[in-house]
């Protein structure tokens, strides 16, 4: 330490310090902006705590509508032809489970899905990894694809009836076509959005063809073809409807175009909260399976 | 001819010196018709380390990359060993792999994992081995990815501006444990770099690429740990970013 009082010339810290005055700051009249508070009395958090919990308050919405359709279908506003009452709808349901018509019905159907999304996602995988990673795969598969990928699905039917029958493959086959497009769209797009340093990195590394598949390729399109499984799980259920509704002796689509011959609107209602069942079952299997296998994406 | 793989035979071959790591001749590179390598002559030998400094654009990446085998457009004769390492910019981390597995990523047999672990111990990520890359600090990914370089016990490191997306205070650790670890693994050394600090600090060597061509080769004989502060080092400095057309005052 030297003499205090000299004039600043270093860097020494305790005189920077002293050479301001205390007060220089403070000494000027200058108004400040008038200034708010952002702290309120009682938190937020406390507040919410008061009120209904959330999940409750949308329920009452809900309920409001099962009543006013429950009250419409006892008063006779609504006809049973129309539509039946949430009741009756319970029951009609609770009948069909018991004499199991709808075990077998929902069997059927779920059989359908399982074939066409076992058969339409291994090929629509298999195409988008043929076109991904070859030249070859890219000029004989993705031109077709792409140019296949407009035509509306299920103008399709007539042909699979003409080549496969009016049996199950029809159906199926239906189902695989809807499923493999979104599929091979989506994991195509995600093989190609892969880092590329990436790929060199397996190069600097020494990774094998087949090293380089599984450690690079593979998981760097999982998030595009879980997307793309989502997309045809939804695309499966909605051609598996049409299909059953155009020909068929079982499964769901057969059991509602049969209560609608017998205007048994209660049946067919029952059919509807099924397939809508089945429909959440099956997205939430998947964002499972999402949500499993993607530990390695923060915030998920 | 393009790039060989360095033998002992090969070596003896091209009458080159024992201890050769690197010996590449007239090394020419274009792009779309412009030449960005002009004919480089560069030799390495075991267990230096050089630095190879030059504005954007001057080649220097394009130099090691064709080193480290990522460029088949190079021409001119390429030697370097069969182990070699690159470390990038971005740390290049798989995110679908824990760090554990992308150090010891290409690594077979059954101690692979042991000497990942070993890797990581040395950058000091012992504990993160079970961590997801993404939740890494940008410091610790980069220290990750220098393990995952010296796992392969490299004869030949080539280091793309590793610490060109770190901050200062990072920085400087990082160039205190690689300085530590290029003492200890001995690997042949080449820096790309546009920080001549760096260069002089790490260096023993330090080249300048212009307009595709060496235009300066300076040896740094200070001792180490070198100072910032040691007046060689600031005369040094001065010389090498006058030749990068920087005036310092």
């Amino acid at each position: 330490m030297t003499v205090l009082d000299e004039p600043a010339a270093t860097s020494d810290p305790a005189r920077v310090e002293r050479s301001v005055p205390p007060s220089a700051a403070t000494s000027t009249a200058r108004q400040g902006p008038a200034l708010i508070s952002l702290t309120t009395a009682t938190p937020a958090s406390e507040q919410r705590r008061r009120r209904v919990p959330r999940g409750i308050e949308r329920l009452i919405g809900v309920v409001i509508l099962f009543a006013g359709w429950e009250l419409a279908a006892r008063v006779g506003w609504l006809s049973p032809k129309t539509l039946a009452g949430p009741s009756t709808v319970l029951t009609a349901g609770w009948d069909l489970a018991r004499d199991g018509t709808l075990g077998s019905a929902m069997w059927a159907s779920v059989q359908r899905v399982l074939w066409g999304l076992g058969i339409g996602v291994p090929a629509g995988t298999v195409l988008a990894l043929l076109a991904g990673l070859t030249r070859v795969g890219d000029d004989l598969v993705d031109a077709n694809v792409q140019m296949l990928r407009f035509v509306p699905i299920i103008a399709l039917q007539p042909l699979l009836i003409l080549w496969l029958g009016i049996g199950e493959s029809a159906k199926v086959g239906l189902i695989v076509l809807g499923v493999a497009f979104p599929l091979y769209v989506n994991t195509l797009a995600a093989i190609r959005s892969i880092n590329p340093g990436y790929h060199e990195l397996a190069k600097v590394v020494g990774l094998g063809r087949g090293a380089h598949l599984r450690r690079v390729v593979l998981p760097g399109a999982f998030p595009g073809f879980i997307v793309g499984l989502r997309l045809s799980t939804a695309v499966a259920w909605l051609l598996l409807v049409f299909a059953e509704q155009m020909n068929a002796n079982s499964g769901l689509g057969y059991l509602m175009i049969r209560a609608q011959t017998f205007f048994q609107s209660d049946v067919i209602v029952v059919c509807l909260v099924i397939y809508a069942v089945l429909g959440l079952v099956s997205d939430a299997l998947v964002r499972f399976t999402e949500r499993t296998l993607l530990q390695w994406e923060p915030g998920r | 001819m393009g790039t060989g793989t360095l033998t002992p035979s090969v070596a003896a071959d091209a009458a080159l010196p024992a201890d050769t790591a690197v010996d590449i001749r007239d090394v020419r590179r274009s792009f779309a018709g412009r030449e960005v390598l002009r004919g480089i002559d560069l030799h390495l030998r075991a267990g230096e380390f050089v630095a190879l400094l030059g504005r954007s654009g001057s080649g220097k990446s394009t130099l090691l990359r064709a080193l480290a085998g990522l460029d088949d457009g190079a021409e001119g004769t390429i030697l370097v060993p069969e182990r070699r390492s690159v470390v990038f910019q971005d740390p290049r981390l798989l995110p679908w792999a824990d760090v554990l597995e992308n150090v010891t990523l290409g690594q077979s047999g059954r101690d692979a994992t042991t000497r990942g672990r070993d890797a990581l111990n040395e950058v000091g990520l012992a504990d993160h081995e079970r961590a997801w890359p993404k939740t890494l600090s940008g410091g610790e990914a980069q220290r990750a990815s220098l393990a995952r370089a010296l796992v392969r016990e490299p004869q030949l490191l080539l280091l793309d501006e590793p610490f060109g997306a770190l901050d200062a205070l990072t920085r400087i650790r990082m160039h205190a444990l690689v300085e530590e670890l290029c003492q200890r693994h001995d690997p042949a050394v080449l820096l790309v770099t546009h920080d001549v600090d760096e260069a002089v600090l790490l260096a023993d060597r330090v080249l300048v690429l212009t307009d595709g061509l060496i235009s300066l080769e300076v040896e740094i004989d200070i001792e180490r740990p070198r100072a910032r502060s040691h007046a060689r080092f600031l005369d040094l400095r001065a010389r090498l970013l006058a030749e990068l057309g920087v005036e310092d005052h």
